[in-house]
């Protein structure tokens, strides 16, 4: 019996030992580095990244986008960390800290999970700078919210759904059905009603929270698009992280159009479902990043909530896909339009 | 004792009487008339409330479809159990399926990709066969271990192969080719087109049966062999009676001179295959992709699945298919879900006259209360509210489960340790 003991605290400690590594490491992927060819600063930042982290072709690639090119301009130091899958609050304030304890200044958190820990750590912390991307709540003297106006953005694509469709009939998927996935389908709504009042828009969220994994099941994503393709939508806008990839591929067999979200995803689908992807609501996470790095590098750290919106190009829609051509010209009208104040775009559905 | 047949204890009939006539009415006959009553009622509601996605063949296609990866989970979960372990780790060992399905199916074919699977989920199921059988490790801690491990390998195995692969990154695999889509022959078309007409139950058989017969993965068809090769080989052959007999009583089969630790191995290293199986079916044929956290608890629901089926294959493709129908619905049409709520109500109002003519009134009025109440709900309100129709897979399989006061039969050494030659 005792064998057994022992041999069932060995199997538990090596459990434990690979889900570490597993883990992305979240000690391990320290990469310090002052290469640059600018200007050398001795500016230390940190940065936190969503589940995923870098490599995600999505959110977080986009925030690591554009950390490298401040390090690239400035010569600042690196740090990046990244969440795990189901981590608690408690592990994001554990890896918050570490990095302002080392001196890191600022150290920017990569999505809304991070506003608990970052609003506690930020107390603790009042000397040093921080930011979060996609979170407005904390109201901080030394914490910068980097939003964006994604109802703009979604506007815009709406307005190309609404052109491109001929049944009169578009879908929008959106992964958890939370406030801030909402806020893009309102505004995609609005946009596609701006070109044709009598549009029909299917709207499906691919799990309730607390639930998130609908930002990653791709099985559900194709299977909702189907409902809507069988329901006679023509274009499908999906806001759904990693599902949007099984959408595109239920889009595909039907041969009809879909909407990508937050990066350009017709430069990284597959060749075969590719063509169907007609443009993406971009979401200029690099913009923010880069931009929160920079007001530091300069002296003049930003403050407050920091609206990343279609004036500063903080977000917008790609057109790299030929097929979007004919559609832009209104797009871009509207877009003149959201910026100067004759559009306002709905936040809630 | 234990090495008999154990189906008529496994179904037990409240009266003498009744047990008699069902002992006559061929079992066939039986399954046959129960789903043409449910083909009927959902045909009804149909028509009552207009909801064409109840039995139109998109939503069937769709369950099938949803089905699949809990029903080989599940029956992953009848072979391990039926052997006397315990398996919570189907869950971890359909993540290795997942992830072998995503490495080696993108770069040598869906095919390759799923003889990956397999062989990584039996490599799942070997761990828990040497931890359970060999060491005696509580079969529980084992499984979440591997639920563990399974994500954390996954997760750094990703890391160091799917990175910088076109499409591909540390959290998902490039596109996995096609494994086909079957479709039988001539069919479809007339299928289709009786379908359109919307007449009362010929049009509901055609969808349904269009649904399960055209546009079919592959992967889907060597499923539903699985499932019949699960039954013949564990009900019909010798094999299949030492493998029972030892989820049974294993010093009984011991003393007869059953070699209990290889069947054990055995059959936990064939649950953990299925399971790579289901999560290879998610990754090639309902994904496309390998992608983090793709299997989100399936294998949990598959574990629910078996047990709601009572450790008997029949039982639990039943419990899968009604997760997937529940589930393809609340996905596909959101305004049907309501329609659902009619359907279960006066499914409950049929339970609570059965129930009541059994003399089995506690039951009854159980039924009967919920069945009022839910059409009650039906009836005041128009839609449901999002939060409402996400749920209804969980509280649909939960409310049969509950009313439907099946007498559930696990196998009897099921989770116990098992030392050669300590009989007490």
């Amino acid at each position: 019996m005792r064998r057994v003991t022992t041999l069932v605290a060995v199997m538990a400690t090596a459990a434990l030992a690979l889900t570490a590594c597993g883990g992305g490491g979240s000690g391990a992927s320290a990469s310090s580095s002052a290469s640059g060819a600018g200007a050398k600063s001795s500016l230390k930042v940190g940065l936190a990244y969503d589940v995923g982290g870098r490599g995600d072709q999505s959110f977080n690639d986009s925030a690591a986008k554009g950390l490298d090119k401040a390090k690239t301009e400035f010569g600042v130091q690196v740090k990046e960390l990244e969440a795990a899958n189901g981590e608690t609050d408690a592990q994001k304030e554990e890896r918050l800290r570490l990095l302002a304890g080392d001196g890191y200044n600022p150290i920017i958190g990569v999505g809304f999970s991070y506003a608990t820990a970052l609003k506690k750590v930020a107390a603790e912390f009042p000397e040093v700078k921080f930011a979060i991307v996609d979170d407005s709540s904390i109201t901080a003297a030394n914490v910068t919210n980097l939003v964006f106006a994604e109802n703009q953005g979604s506007f815009l694509v709406g307005t190309i759904a609404a052109q491109a469709s001929k049944s009169g009939n578009i879908g929008y998927i959106g992964g958890v059905n939370t406030p801030l996935l909402q806020k893009f389908q309102a505004g995609f709504a609005a946009g596609a009603k701006a070109v044709n009042p009598g549009i029909k828009v299917q709207v499906k969220y691919l799990t309730e929270p607390p639930d998130f994994s609908g930002f990653g099941d791709p099985a559900k994503g194709k299977t909702v698009a189907q409902g809507m393709l069988d329901g006679g939508a023509d274009v499908i806008y999906a806001a759904a992280g990693g599902s949007g990839a099984g959408a595109f591929e239920a889009v595909a067999a039907a041969k009809k159009l879909a909407i990508g979200v937050d990066s350009d995803q017709y430069l990284t689908a597959a060749a075969a479902v590719k063509p169907v992807i007609v443009t993406s609501m971009l979401k200029r996470v690099d913009v923010a990043v880069y931009n929160e790095i920079k007001s530091v590098v300069d002296g003049s750290a930003l403050t407050g909530t920091q609206v990343f919106d279609l004036k500063v190009d903080g977000i917008g829609y790609s057109a790299s896909n030929e097929a979007v051509k004919p559609f832009t010209a209104k797009a871009d009208e509207f877009k003149a339009k959201i910026i100067s104040g004759a559009v306002t775009v709905p936040e809630k559905p | 004792m234990s090495l008999t047949d154990e189906r008529d204890v496994a179904a037990p009939a409240p009266r003498p009487s009744l047990r008699e006539r069902a002992g006559r009415m061929n079992r066939w006959y039986r399954l046959g008339a129960v789903a043409t009553a449910l083909v009927v009622l959902l045909a009804v509601v149909r028509l009552v409330t207009g909801a064409s996605a109840l039995t139109s063949s998109g939503t069937v296609g769709a369950a099938l479809g949803l089905a699949v990866p809990i029903g080989m989970a599940a029956l992953g979960g009848l072979w391990s159990e039926r052997a006397g372990v315990v398996n919570i780790g189907l869950e971890g060992m359909m993540i290795l399926g997942t992830f072998g399905a995503g490495w080696i199916g993108w770069q040598y074919g869906p095919w390759a990709g799923l003889a990956t699977a397999v062989a990584f989920g039996a490599v799942g199921g070997l761990v828990h066969a040497v931890a359970t059988v060999s060491f005696g490790v509580d079969q529980i801690i084992s499984g979440v271990a591997i639920n563990i491990l399974g994500l954390g390998v996954t997760k750094f195995l990703a890391s160091l192969l799917l990175e910088g692969t076109p499409g591909g990154g540390q959290t998902q695999s490039p596109r996995i080719p096609s494994a086909g889509v079957f479709t039988t022959p001539l069919i479809g078309g007339p299928l289709g087109d009786l379908e359109r007409h919307g007449w009362f139950f010929v049009s509901d058989l055609a969808g349904i049966l269009k649904g399960l017969l055209t546009q079919i993965s592959y992967l889907t068809l060597i499923a539903v062999l699985l499932v019949v090769l699960t039954y013949v080989v564990l009900w019909r052959t010798p094999f299949g009676l030492r493998l029972r007999s030892v989820g049974e009583d294993p010093y009984a089969a011991e003393s007869l001179g059953v070699n209990v630790y290889l069947y054990k191995y055995v059959a936990v290293t064939v649950s953990g295959a299925l399971a790579g199986f289901g999560g290879a079916f998610l990754a090639i044929a309902a994904a496309t992709i390998y992608r983090e956290g793709q299997t989100g608890g399936r294998g949990y629901i598959g574990l629910a699945a078996m047990i709601f089926g009572n450790w008997r294959p029949g039982g639990l493709i039943a419990g899968a298919a009604l997760f997937g129908y529940t589930d393809a619905m609340q996905l596909r049409s959101a305004d049907a879900v309501h329609a659902l709520l009619l359907v279960v109500a006066v499914g409950l109002l049929l339970l609570a006259g059965r129930s009541a003519y059994r003399r089995r009134f506690g039951p009854a009025v159980l039924s009967l209360a919920a069945g009022l109440l839910i059409g009650w709900w039906y009836s005041s309100t128009e839609t449901l509210p999002s939060q409402v129709t996400f749920v209804t897979p969980y509280v649909t399989t939960l409310l049969v489960l509950a009313l439907a006061s099946q007498r559930l039969r696990m196998p009897k050494a099921d989770g116990l340790v098992y030392r050669k030659g300590e009989s007490k």
